[in-house]
C-alpha cells in the first residue's frame, strides 16, 4: 500500500483509512501508560483540543478531522496534503495559548506536543488542570521527562534520534480513538518508507550532509542541525552522514567552520516564520552562490544544493518527509 | 529628601491613601476575575466565587467554576502580592544603597534564578525530583550569597554591594549562556527562554499561600526596621550615630529582599519595571518615611501589577503578551506624568 513517488504520497490519508490492515477494535473504558501516568478515557474523544503541531498532524493523519475542536502552536506550516483537513479545524494561535482558550472549547481530550505546552513547570497548562475536569491528557512519549531530563526529551543526544516514539504516539492516539487499524496502517505505511529510503540509498563513507538551518544575517554564525538530531538521522536514512557532529541539537558555526567541514551536499532549509530574511530556501541558495568566498566550497561548485521544509529538521513526523524531499533532488545530483 | 512633611495630618492622609488603594484593589481583582477568553457570565462569575467561599453550594459548570475560581483568582491574588513584593523590596533596596536607580534585581537575583532554571532543565540536575522553581529558587540564592560575601557581608558601602551585584549578575548570565549554548538542544533553550519571560499562567493556589506568607512576613520584618531604614538614607555613618547596628540590619534587610524576590522570580520568572517605578511613585504621594512609604509601595504595586496583567491578556486574543513587557508599556508612560510634574520648578 505504500508509494514510492513523494508526489502519490499527498494520498496517505486516504490510503490509510481504506487499508486492510486488521487491529484489535477499542474496549472503552481503555487506560494507558503515559509518560509515568495512568490515563483512563470512557469513550472515543469528540472534542480534542490538539496542543503542538506534531500532535494535531498526527491526528490529522489518521483522519480525525471531525473529532478536533482546535488546535494551538504552529511554528510551521501544516503538511500540504493535511491542508484542506487542517481547515476545518479552528486554530486557537499558532503561538502558545491560554489554558482559558484552551477550556472555552469544551475540550474531552488534550493531547500536547511538548512540555512547554503540558507539563508541570508550564506557563499554558498542568495535566492536573485538566484531570481535575475529568479531561484526559496525553503527553507525546518524545517530551515524557519522567526519570531522566538530561538525556530525555528527544532521544539522547549521544545517540542518533530515530522515529520509534513517534511510533509509539501513533499507536497510542489510533487506540484512544478507536482507529488502531488506521494507526497500524499509517506506522506501517511510515517504516516501508523508512526501509525503502534506506534500500535505495547505499550507505557510502564519503558522503556528508550540512543542514543549514537559517541565520540572522549572512554575516552572523549559522543555526545548523546536529549531529545526531532529525538531520543526523535524515543523513543517515539518505546513506551519508551529518557534517556537523557535534552533541548539541541546534549549533552555531561560522562559515570558516562551515567550509572546513566541507560536505558533499548542502541542504538549505526553508523555515516558513520569516523572522529573518535567510529563513527563505531561496535567499540561501542566493547567497551561497553569490558569496566570493562559501561560492569556492566544492559543493557549491558542483551545485549541490538541495532544499528541504526546515519543519523536519524538528523531531516530529515531518522529519521523514524532509528524508523523502532530499530523497528526490538527490537522485538528480551528480555525487562524487 | 527630608522628612519634612512629617506632619499630623499626613497619617490621615496616608490613610485615605490606603483605603482608596486597596478599594481600587478589590475592584481589579473583581475584574481580573471577570475578565478572559473563556466568556463566563458576572452572574456565574460571581456564583464561582461565592462558592469557591463556601459561601453557596450552586450547581454551575465545574469548568466554568475553575476557570474563574483556579485559575483567574488564584492568578489575580498571586499578581497582586508579586507586585506589592517587587515594590516593597524596591524601596528597601533604594534605601538601602541609597541609589534612585536600586531595583530588586539588582543583588543578582534574577541572574542566579535563570542558572537555577537551566541548571534544572539543561543538566538535569535533580532527576526531575526537583522543580523548576526549586531550582529557580536555589540559583537566586546563591547568587545573593555571593553578592553577601563580595561586598564583605554588607559592611562596605552601598556602591561596593552595586558593583558586586553587577558582578553577579554578569556571571550568572554567562553561565546560563555557556550551559544552554553548548549542551542544550533547540527545545531546552526555548524551554529556558519561555520560562524566564514573566508570566502569571502557571500559577495556581498553593503558589498563591506561600507567596502570601512570604511577602507579609517580609513586609512585617521591613515595616518593624522602617525607622532604622529613615537613617539609612542620611549616610551610614549618621545612621551609626543614630545607634542603628548598619551592618547588622542592612544584612537582615538584604537578605529578606533576597528572599522575597527569589521566591517570586522562581514563581512568575523575573518582571521589571514595578519594583523600580513604583516606590518612586509612592514616595511622590505620601513622602519617604518608610512607615508610610513600604504600606503604599505594596498597595500601589498590587493594583499596577493586577491591571498589568489583566492588559497582558487581553491585548491579544487566547494568547498572552510576557508581562515584563506589559509592566513597561503601561508603566513608563504613567511614570513620565510623575517625573515631567515633579521636575524642579525654575
Amino acid at each position: 500500500m505504500w508509494n514510492k513517488s513523494p508526489a502519490v504520497l499527498g494520498g496517505v490519508a486516504a490510503a490509510v483509512l481504506c487499508t486492510s490492515v486488521q487491529a484489535e477494535p477499542t474496549t472503552y473504558p481503555l487506560t494507558i501508560e503515559n509518560c509515568g501516568q495512568q490515563v483512563t478515557f470512557a469513550k472515543a474523544p469528540e472534542r480534542t483540543v490538539a496542543l503542538g503541531q506534531n500532535s494535531a498532524e498526527i491526528l490529522l493523519l489518521l483522519g480525525l478531522e471531525d473529532r478536533m475542536a482546535a488546535t494551538a502552536f504552529w511554528p510551521n506550516k501544516v503538511l500540504p496534503e493535511l491542508e484542506a483537513a487542517n481547515s476545518k479545524v479552528e486554530v486557537l494561535t499558532v503561538e502558545f495559548p491560554t489554558l482559558e482558550a484552551v477550556l472555552s472549547k469544551q475540550p474531552d481530550f488534550v493531547p500536547a506536543m511538548l512540555v512547554t505546552l503540558m507539563g508541570p513547570d508550564s506557563k499554558v497548562a498542568k495535566r492536573e488542570d485538566f484531570e481535575g475536569l475529568g479531561i484526559p491528557t496525553y503527553l507525546s512519549p518524545s517530551a515524557c521527562s519522567t526519570t531522566d531530563t538530561t538525556t530525555d526529551a528527544y532521544g539522547s543526544r549521544d545517540k542518533l534520534w530515530r522515529m520509534d516514539l513517534l511510533y509509539k504516539e501513533i499507536d497510542d492516539l489510533s487506540r484512544i480513538f478507536d482507529v488502531a487499524d488506521r494507526g497500524q496502517a499509517l506506522i506501517a505505511d511510515f517504516k516501508a518508507r523508512e526501509a525503502a529510503l534506506r534500500q535505495e540509498f547505499a550507505k557510502k563513507d564519503n558522503l556528508t550532509f550540512l543542514f543549514w538551518f537559517s541565520s540572522p544575517s549572512p554575516a552572523d554564525d549559522a543555526y545548523l542541525g546536529g549531529g545526531n538530531g532529525p538531520s543526523g538521522y535524515i543523513a543517515d536514512l539518505l546513506g551519508g552522514t551529518n557534517a556537523i557532529q557535534t552533541d548539541a541539537e541546534w549549533p552555531t558555526l561560522g562559515w570558516e567552520g562551515i567550509m572546513a567541514a566541507n560536505p558533499t551536499v548542502f541542504v538549505a532549509a526553508q523555515v516558513d516564520r520569516n523572522r529573518w530574511d535567510l529563513d527563505d530556501a531561496k535567499t540561501k541558495v542566493a547567497f551561497l552562490n553569490s558569496d566570493p568566498t562559501v561560492s569556492q566550497m566544492e559543493a557549491v561548485k558542483s551545485g549541490r544544493i538541495v532544499v528541504m521544509s526546515g519543519a523536519a529538521m524538528n523531531p516530529s513526523i515531518r522529519t521523514l518527509y524532509g528524508a523523502e524531499e532530499l530523497a528526490s533532488q538527490l537522485k538528480t545530483l551528480d555525487l562524487p | 529628601m527630608t522628612p519634612s512633611d512629617e506632619t499630623g495630618s499626613g497619617a490621615g492622609w496616608l490613610a485615605l491613601f490606603l483605603v482608596l488603594v486597596l478599594a481600587v484593589l478589590a475592584f481589579a481583582v473583581a475584574l481580573a476575575t471577570a475578565i478572559g477568553d473563556y466568556s463566563i457570565g458576572l452572574r456565574t462569575v460571581t456564583l464561582a466565587i461565592t462558592n469557591g467561599l463556601g459561601l453557596t453550594g450552586a450547581d454551575i459548570p465545574p469548568i466554568e467554576e475553575s476557570v474563574v475560581w483556579d485559575l483567574r483568582l488564584s492568578r489575580a491574588l498571586v499578581a497582586a502580592l508579586a507586585g506589592a513584593g517587587l515594590a516593597i523590596c524596591g524601596a528597601i533596596l533604594q534605601a538601602l544603597l541609597r541609589n534612585a536607580l536600586a531595583e530588586p534585581f539588582v543583588l543578582g537575583v534574577s541572574a542566579g534564578a535563570s542558572t537555577g532554571a537551566v541548571c534544572v532543565i539543561v543538566l538535569g540536575i535533580g532527576a526531575g525530583s526537583l522543580s523548576l522553581s526549586a531550582g529557580a529558587f536555589a540559583g537566586a540564592f546563591a547568587a545573593f550569597a555571593l553578592v553577601a560575601i563580595l561586598s564583605n557581608g554588607a559592611t562596605s558601602g552601598p556602591n561596593h554591594t552595586i558593583l558586586a551585584g553587577v558582578a553577579a549578575s554578569q556571571l550568572f548570565n554567562a553561565l546560563t549562556s555557556y550551559v544552554v549554548t553548548t549542551s542544550g538542544n533547540a527545545q531546552q533553550a526555548r524551554d529556558v527562554m519561555f520560562w524566564l519571560l514573566g508570566s502569571f499562567g502557571g500559577v495556581r493556589w498553593p503558589d498563591f499561600q506561600l507567596l502570601c506568607a512570604v511577602v507579609i512576613c517580609g513586609l512585617a520584618i521591613c515595616l518593624w526596621m522602617a525607622r532604622a531604614l529613615d537613617a539609612f538614607t542620611f549616610g551610614d555613618e549618621d545612621a551609626a550615630a543614630l545607634g542603628v547596628p548598619v551592618a547588622r540590619i542592612r544584612l537582615i534587610l538584604f537578605a529578606v529582599t533576597a528572599m522575597m524576590t527569589a521566591t517570586i522570580v522562581s514563581m512568575v520568572g523575573s518582571i521589571g519595571f514595578v519594583g523600580l517605578v513604583v516606590p518612586h511613585a509612592a514616595r511622590h504621594v505620601v513622602g519617604p518615611l518608610h512607615l508610610r512609604l513600604l504600606p503604599a509601595c505594596a498597595a500601589v504595586g498590587a493594583v499596577f501589577m493586577v491591571l498589568a496583567d489583566i492588559a497582558s491578556r487581553v491585548i491579544v486574543a487566547q494568547q498572552t503578551i510576557p508581562i515584563g513587557v506589559v509592566t513597561a508599556l503601561v508603566g513608563v508612560p504613567f511614570f513620565a506624568i510623575i517625573l515631567y510634574r515633579s521636575r524642579p520648578q525654575t
